[in-house]
């Protein structure tokens, strides 16, 4: 008997959405001591389906048909206090961001602790016991300390390494990890993923483990189930979907992952003119109170780089490593505490609000988030002919602008009239691009500019970029936490850890032959490097 | 390139009911507003409402009850007949008259020290909230405005300066004005870290376009309700104030003055409190019931809060 058997699940939507079911027919099952990966982009209904499973579906979305067997039971049918029974017994669910699904002010042995209490009849010694088991299961150092603390002082790793401990001390057959790699950094989730996959062959529990990221896929699936628009297109074994996907989506997803090698690229002139230097570049945060000692938090130290016309410089680094800061330190959005920034020869780090206006327009930057980038109470229109208009641009001039800008990023001119929100994230952040390039920038800086977008949005995006790179010669700083993204659009590559530039070179010597420990382990981490995707 | 047509982006794009939509739907909203109309056509309408001029009165008919009818003087000395629909008060003035001009004193005061109170507030919040230098000194001096009891600093301002409609309002604006300092700064503390206002930033936009171009158009929301709610308050402290005796002047009818009168006599001749406080009372919670409504729709995020 499968562990987990979905039959036809329908699951509607509320009225007036885009579309009527979250989840229409679905049928996979998951088998014991296997892992089965729910792949699909935003909005496939892979985490609808998972609620579903653990019976935590909002009123809002009713299971209209079909039936989800947990080991031969029918959940839809169950009623709350046997569902209650079920989970973490036989069922458990591991969530994206383990800051939140954990209690902030009750310490991590009391909630896992909660979990024996409710579902056993243990004495307290024993309940002890066993969490002290499993936490050491799930390998966190020093048990007694980590039972103690609370959420806030552990790290992202070591909270997700406690819900997951959660979640198995009653060693339930069927585990649900929901996107459980995404809000940790690279290394980090080489470790968890590394975790994961120990546990399940020691327990032997089937694993639902949903995703968006074709490279945690091929790191961990044993079969995979593809889902698009709440329809599952194909479900099979891992390198059957992976190496030779029949369904066109599955072809065009896993053709858009990027591949982790260089691209060879027609060598950008090493001649072409340096648009901006960072000379020792540095930032501190300086935490200043009245009555508090002075803490000094270095951001950034001793940055150097170059980017030249028409090239692209990638800085690459996992979150905190200070590379977004860099960018915000060369935009002037924040001061630099130290160092130059060098546009043409010309120092920008210490110049006033005064002097640096004329020079702002030719650095503009796109940033992560496509939902927050633009103001929402603001057209389209608006967005885009406001930097040429503060400038002195006539208005009509701006307009005009701003059309042949919309067409450059393949978006329909006639839409500048609309709001942001009728937008979806992939064409915001065009439409932010021609924000952007409608100052005629030299040097243009996406910080994380692909990181929120699908990775069929993201392929679309990078290629746009390129495209505009090539055609405009702009210099183009490009900051990502993504190797596979770097490879894709980097002449040179800079890589950042704790505030410093570990290692600086041309991306096909950085990729080819990393120096220094700390880009190794990077490489080591990337999720699936050693897959071929689409490769029969 | 076809392929990207199965890209889950080249689906279609729910159509969102626009806010002002979604407002209108409201049964909160549509209740209070229809009231609130209600009344401020009262207000408007004085005049052809059966009324007579609100201070006339006539030693004649003194404590008339509800319905009755009497005889009034006008002040060229013509004696009028009129029957007195909510009873007339120890002075022989009409009530009904007295309550129907009150409410445009209530209304005055409540969306006159609304938009004051806002303005002011707006303003201060956006200075504080944005130039981070003033912050400090303007917050600590609404501080300390907030620790003066509202009623009683009202009082202070009102026997400092000589009592008419336009020192209640600022009087009542005043003791408010702190109150949407603080909502306003949060908001901008919040909305100056969006990346739309640092793309604003790095475009060139000056300092002050992206205070009332990009920051304030996104307070509008909470503004509106926060506005309402000021708008009720006032209503309440005005009649206050003019019950204690420090409002307007008792010759000016309010429905704070006519229940301050007809507060002796309570035990004989309750109507003298019972209009004026029904319609005080009914004034307020359509106001409240409005802004709860704006609230619902307009701020989700708040609605579930409170």
């Amino acid at each position: 008997m499968s562990v987990l058997e979905v039959r036809d699940l329908t699951i509607a939507l509320p009225p007036g959405g885009d579309r009527r079911e979250a989840a229409s027919r679905v049928n996979f099952s998951v088998e014991r001591g296997e892992i089965v990966c729910l792949v699909g982009e935003s909005g496939s209904g892979k985490s609808v389906i998972a609620q579903g499973v653990m019976g935590l579906l909002p009123r809002g979305l009713p299971v209209t048909g079909g039936a989800i067997l947990l080991q031969g039971e029918d959940i839809t049918r169950a009623p709350q206090h046997r569902l209650r029974e079920l989970r973490c017994t036989r069922m458990s669910m591991v969530f994206q961001e383990p800051m939140t699904a954990l209690n902030p002010v009750m310490s991590c042995g009391d909630q896992l602790d909660e979990v024996l209490r409710e579902h056993t009849a243990l004495a307290p010694a024993a309940r002890r016991g066993k969490i002290l088991d499993i936490v050491r299961e799930v390998r966190l150092p020093d048990p007694d300390r980590m039972i103690a603390s609370y959420p806030h002082q552990l790290s992202g790793g070591q909270r997700q390494r406690i819900m997951i401990a959660m979640a198995l001390v009653l060693e339930p057959a069927l585990l649900i990890a929901d996107e459980p790699t995404t809000a940790l950094d690279v290394t980090t989730q080489a470790q968890i993923l590394r975790l994961i996959l120990d546990l399940q062959a020691r327990h032997g529990m089937g694993v639902l483990f949903i995703t968006h990221d074709f490279g945690v896929v091929a790191e961990v699936a044993h079969r995979v189930a593809v889902l698009r628009l709440g329809e599952l297109v194909e479900f099979g074994a891992k390198d059957e979907v992976l190496k030779r996907p029949r369904h066109g989506y599955t072809r065009m997803l896993i053709g858009s992952v990027p591949a982790l090698k260089p691209q060879a690229r027609a060598a950008a002139g090493e001649a072409a003119p340096v648009v901006l230097a960072a000379r020792s570049l540095s930032k501190t945060y300086r935490d200043r109170s009245w009555f508090a000692k002075r803490r000094d938090v270095p951001a950034a130290a001793d940055v150097s780089f170059e980017v030249r016309k028409g090239q692209t410089l990638g800085i690459v680094g996992e979150s905190g490593s200070g590379k977004s800061t860099v960018a915000r330190c060369i935009v002037r959005l924040i001061d630099p505490s130290g160092g130059a920034v060098l546009l043409h020869g010309t120092d920008i780090a210490g110049l006033r609000a005064g002097a640096l206006r004329p020079l702002r327009r030719k650095i503009q930057i796109v940033f992560q988030d496509p939902y927050r980038s633009l103001n929402p109470r603001r057209s389209v229109l608006e967005a885009i002919i406001e930097g040429p208009r503060n400038y002195g641009v006539p208005r009509a001039d701006a307009v005009e602008r701003a059309r042949r800008l919309m067409e450059l990023v393949r978006m329909d001119p006639e839409s500048l009239a609309r709001y942001p929100h009728q937008f979806s994230g992939g064409q915001r952040q065009r439409i932010c691009i021609a924000r952007a390039l409608a100052m005629e920038p030299e040097l243009l800086i996406a910080d994380e500019a692909v990181s929120a977008l699908d990775v069929s949005v993201q392929a679309q995006v990078l290629s746009l970029l390129e495209e505009i790179r090539e055609r405009l010669k702009l210099a183009m700083l490009f900051i990502t936490h993504d190797l596979r993204v770097a490879a894709q659009i980097c002449d040179h590559v800079a890589v950042m850890s704790q505030g410093r530039v570990v290692e600086y070179g041309p991306a096909a010597q950085v990729f080819g032959a990393p120096r220094h420990a700390y880009t190794r382990a990077l490489f080591d981490a990337a999720p699936g490097r050693d897959f071929a995707f689409g490769a029969a | 390139m076809d392929l990207q047509a199965l890209s889950v982006e080249s689906a279609n794009i729910a159509r969102r009911e626009s806010a002002w939509q979604r407002v209108r739907r409201n049964w909160s909203v549509r209740i209070g507003g229809a009231a609130i109309a209600l009344l401020l056509l009262v207000a408007l309408a004085a005049p052809w409402l059966g009324t007579v001029d609100p201070t006339l009165f006539d030693a004649a008919s003194r404590d008339l009850r509800p319905g009755q009818s009497g005889e009034i003087m006008t002040l060229d000395g013509e004696l009028l007949k009129h029957e007195f629909l909510m009873g007339s008060d120890s002075f022989g003035r009409d009530i009904h008259s007295r309550v129907m001009y009150g409410t445009r004193v209530s209304l005055l005061v409540g969306i006159a020290t609304a938009l004051l109170a806002l303005a002011f507030g707006i303003v201060l919040g956006l200075s504080s909230g944005y130039l981070r230098w003033l912050d400090g000194p303007l917050m600590r001096v609404m501080d300390g405005l907030m620790a003066i009891p509202a009623i009683l600093l009202a009082i202070v301002l009102v026997a400092m300066w000589r009592a008419s409609v336009l020192t209640v309002v600022l009087a009542i604006a005043i003791t408010e004005i702190p109150r949407v300092t603080r909502l306003v700064r949060s908001l901008v503390l919040s909305i100056r870290e969006e990346p739309y206002v640092e793309a604003a930033i790095s475009l060139g936009t000056p300092t002050w376009r992206i205070m009332f171009g990009h920051i304030l158009p996104n307070c509008v929301a909470p503004l509106l309700v926060q506005g309402t709610y000021i708008c009720a308050a006032a209503i309440l402290v005005e009649a206050i104030l003019s019950f204690l005796g420090v409002g307007l002047p008792p010759d000016i009818p309010t429905w704070g003055n006519i229940m301050a009168e007809g507060r002796v006599q309570f035990m004989a001749y309750p109507h003298n409190l019972f209009f004026p406080g029904v319609f005080l009372a009914l004034t307020v919670l359509a106001v409240n019931i409005l802004g709860d409504g704006l609230r619902d729709t307009l701020d989700p995020k708040m609605a579930k809060r409170v």
